[in-house]
């Protein structure tokens, strides 16, 4: 109650919350726990990639683990018999805010163990991007790219790594950051100026336009494509 | 529930004194004014639009639902002579947007309604589309009113369908009012503004500015500051 | 597990050849040397066929599809962001929006996962009233697929059948919540209301009612010729592939595999409840069709075995630092009125860390990820959409197949945009 005493305008000028600096407590680590059968495997055979090991909400295992080996983890924990996590059921992404490094987090599901677990990688701000795992599962090809899109971390190797649910050339930024303002970088106005004046050129990818022995893509249309994409 | 329109100023007003509009004056008898042939003509044609409204459904969301709803059995749109909903512009007479429109969104229902022939009214059905509802937040247009001109707006999260069968009749009742003698003025389109926002910069920052609870909304959680609010000075223009 | 195999009442579409796919017609497939070229069809995003604002862009050799590539976001509301700016309770009113097909289920699985991360308990009555309702919602959502299914193959009865039948669970939701569509019926630790009287016995109506229609819809769709011909053999998945690109729910078993979240990692005594979860065999339209109609029959087993055990006792949960008191408590008793305030303007505080919670919804597994640092409100507020991966896996189910078929396909997978774009 405190906090709601202070002068309001105050708060006003401060303005939205930053990500490059440090303003709310860390997420607190949980008791660690190898009571989960493919934890303990994974502490024995990738020792170094392991980082930590917790137990959420009672019963839910959750590693961390280097975001440089995510592929050989992710990889090991489909193949092998043991653990086999044959449903990758999904992949996000967590912005604590304040500086703190953003999490990509796998849920992982075993069908034939009936087994549950979640993996995380911690990617420092300055380096948002990580290895892609659509190699392993199919479903993570729309779910790297709602990450891509909403928070800004670049999978290598994803095969079309394009926004999906804003627009292909949304300029606002990202926005499932913190810093990203509830209400959108842009005024209203601009806003709507801006989704109206979209060429219908913008409405197709450039695969799209090359169908029906269309000569070759304008010059123009070539910089919203992927590379472009990730800062647009 | 109200009528407006930024076009016509006195819906419902079936006989309008001559050379209160610029535009067409034109009269079977008499200087300009509606007589009696032009009024009995306007009667029957209204009649026969009215009772022949050919919706266009552009529904995405929650309100859709109970679109659907209101044109199967239990409420039949058919009885107000909509049963055929045109799920192409050019055959259609009245555009009922429901549910909630992104910006992603939107180019494509200004497109669809400047694609619908004249005579042609739009209803907005529900709270997104009426003002953006819940949701003021960054993808989404704050109320269709920026981007077409609306003739009713139907209040309600979603509408139950009496409440859009109401909203379609005050269609009918404002076709009622209208005459030949106006219709250049009622009628008349800029092909030039296709495709281009409705409101000006101005009007759009009038109608979308937070308000009611909106203006509450604080950053975040937890041990982070909790009052933190973001006001339209707060964002970059 | 009990697993129930659908039982075909017909035979195989003998056109179709061992892959699922159809074998060549009559008419000779086009000669690759007419240098025919490829074709640009965009569908949607605002097209009666695509279910919502969904925007296919397809590549087309003549009526045959080469390529799909599906376009979203075009209902993007920004739901998870919202999610970050309100209290646990305040949230409620968006998860119904997000799925407006099967509302209640959507509610049910937030509160849960809420549940989850706090540690409460919730009563035991309670437990039994969230079964109901999302058993409820399941055929409400399934009755709205099977109607406008049904008008995409070509047949318009069954919807009219199926809205009269939501028109019941409109009103069941109507007397429980006051809403018809957005419910915002769960609370953190509880129900917002008990069960009104008599609402147990229009639901046992229903019951009784519903039923018949359903076989009714049964003989008109499951023997009807077209109705096979649309669907058999169109857009079949083995079951390897379906659990590689994350299928789930009636989707999934209708390609054999019997991953169901109420057997495997049961919530709420779902493994007390004598249902089966019924599976297909080919994985193509018509199987899905198959285990959605007996799934609605399942929910009508479950629903009157949770009618029969419906205990009483209080909704809530008797926290003060979780329930809201009574009205009329916080008008009289002090200690009640500085609870009710605590709660409403300071919210319920969720311990840190995080849960990811799956609960069956109508669609297919349906998790709430949510990630607390301590506070009332939720760092992140993450939900798994079902429908969203469903989707992504039709350039591979619509490749090879007619334009018309992509359609029966995109029916059948049972897809809500609301929940896609969030």
């Amino acid at each position: 109650m405190s906090d709601q005493q202070k002068n309001p305008f105050e708060i006003v000028e401060r303005g939205p919350a930053f990500s490059d600096r440090l303003e709310v407590a860390p997420p607190p680590a949980g008791g660690a726990e190898d009571a989960h059968p493919s934890v303990a495997a994974l502490r024995e055979r990738f020792p170094d990639a392991v980082r930590r090991a917790e137990v959420s909400a009672g019963d839910q295992h959750v590693v961390y683990v280097d975001p440089d080996a995510n592929l050989e983890v992710l990889g090991f924990l489909k193949t092998d018999d043991a653990h086999h996590y044959d449903l990758l059921v999904d992949v996000t992404a967590v912005d604590y805010g304040g500086g703190l490094p953003l999490q990509v987090v796998y849920q992982l599901w075993s069908i034939p163990h009936r087994r549950a677990l979640r993996v995380k990688c911690e990617l420092p701000l300055e380096r948002l991007h990580i290895r892609s795992v659509t190699g392993l599962w199919n479903s993570a090809n729309w779910l790297e790219r709602e990450v891509f899109d909403l928070f800004g971390i670049t999978f290598e190797g994803h095969p079309d790594l394009r926004r999906i649910l804003m627009p292909e050339n949304y300029a606002e930024g990202h926005p499932l950051r913190k810093d990203f303002p509830l209400r959108g970088r842009f005024s209203r106005a601009e806003q709507t100026r801006r989704a109206l004046s979209q060429d219908p050129k913008d409405y197709y990818i450039p695969e799209e336009l090359e169908v029906g022995g269309a000569p070759s893509l304008p010059e123009a249309l070539r910089p919203r494509t992927l590379e472009d994409g990730s800062e647009g | 529930m109200g009528l407006n329109r930024d076009a016509q100023g006195e819906a419902g007003a079936a006989v309008t004194p001559a050379g209160a509009h610029g535009g067409h004056r034109g009269g079977l008898f008499g200087g300009g004014g509606p007589t009696f042939l032009t009024t009995k003509l306007d009667f029957i044609i209204n009649w026969g639009r009215r009772n022949s409204l050919w919706p266009m459904p552009f529904g995405t969301a929650c309100c859709a639902i109970e679109m659907m709803a209101s044109a199967a059995s239990d409420y039949d749109l058919a009885r107000f002579g909509m049963e055929r909903m045109s799920f192409s512009p050019r055959q259609a007479d009245v555009l009922i947007c429901a549910g909630r429109v992104p910006y992603k969104l939107a180019p494509v229902l200004r497109r669809i309604w400047d694609q619908m022939s004249q005579p042609k009214w739009a209803v907005s059905m529900g709270a997104c589309a009426s003002s953006g509802g819940i949701f003021d937040a960054y993808s989404m247009v704050q109320g269709i009113d920026t981007i077409i001109p609306v003739d009713v707006y139907i209040p309600g999260c979603p509408p139950r369908p009496e409440a859009l069968i109401y909203g379609l009749m005050m269609i009918q009742e404002k076709i009622r009012g209208e005459t030949m003698d106006r219709r250049v003025e009622l009628r008349a389109e800029d092909p030039y503004a296709a495709g281009a926002p409705r409101a000006t910069p101005e009007e759009i920052a009038g109608l979308t500015g937070p308000f009611g609870n909106s203006t509450h909304q604080n950053q975040g959680s937890g041990r982070g500051p909790k009052d933190r609010v973001h006001r339209p000075a707060d964002r970059i223009v | 597990m009990a697993t129930k195999t659908v039982e075909f009442q017909v035979t195989r579409n003998p056109e179709a050849g061992m892959d699922f796919r159809p074998a060549a017609g009559p008419i000779a497939p086009v000669e690759p040397d007419l240098d025919s070229e490829h074709m640009l069809i965009n569908i949607g995003p605002q097209h009666p066929a695509t279910h919502g604002v969904l925007r296919l862009v397809c590549e087309l050799d003549g009526e045959t599809v080469v390529r799909v590539i599906p376009h979203i976001g075009y209902l993007h509301s920004s739901f998870e962001k919202l999610g970050e700016y309100r209290h646990w309770n305040q949230i409620v009113p968006l998860t119904d929006r997000m799925d407006y097909l099967a509302p209640l289920i959507y509610n049910c699985a937030f509160a849960m996962a809420v549940e989850k991360l706090m540690g409460i308990e919730v009563t035991e009555r309670c437990k039994v009233v969230r079964v109901i309702c999302m058993e409820m919602d399941r055929i409400f959502s399934h009755l709205l697929w099977l109607g406008t299914t049904a008008i995409d193959i070509g047949a318009f009865t069954p919807f009219l059948y199926a809205f009269q039948q939501r028109e019941k669970i409109y009103r069941l939701h109507e007397a429980y919540t006051g809403a018809r569509i957005t419910t915002s019926a769960t609370r953190i630790g509880g129900m917002m209301a008990d069960l009104p009287e008599g609402w147990t016995d229009g639901l046992k109506a229903f019951l009784d009612d519903f039923p018949k229609t359903l076989d009714e819809i049964d003989r008109l769709l499951t023997t009807n010729a077209i109705h096979i011909g649309r669907t058999q053999g169109v857009g079949a998945i083995s079951a390897e592939d379906a659990v590689n690109y994350g299928f789930t729910g009636p989707n999934l078993r209708a390609s054999g595999v019997p991953y169901d979240v109420r057997k495997d990692r049961p919530y709420y005594d779902y493994e007390t409840y004598d249902f089966e979860v019924p599976i297909g065999e080919h994985g193509d339209c018509y199987d899905r069709y198959l285990v959605r109609m007996e799934e609605m029959r399942q929910s009508v087993r479950i629903l009157r075995q949770a009618l029969e055990r419906l205990p009483d006792g209080p909704i809530n949960v008797e926290d003060p630092h979780i329930s809201l008191p009574d009205k009329t408590d916080c008008m009289s008793d002090m200690e009640s009125m500085i609870h009710h305030f605590k709660l409403i303007t300071d919210g319920i505080p969720a311990p840190p860390g995080d849960c990811y919670f799956p609960v069956e919804g109508s669609k297919g597994e349906l998790g709430m990820y949510l990630v607390s640092d301590g506070g009332p409100k939720p760092v992140r507020w993450r939900v798994r959409p079902p429908s969203f991966v469903n989707l992504s896996v039709i350039p591979k189910l619509a490749e090879g197949h007619m334009v018309s078929d992509l359609i029966v396909i995109n029916a059948s997978l049972d897809i809500v945009l609301g929940e896609i774009d969030r």
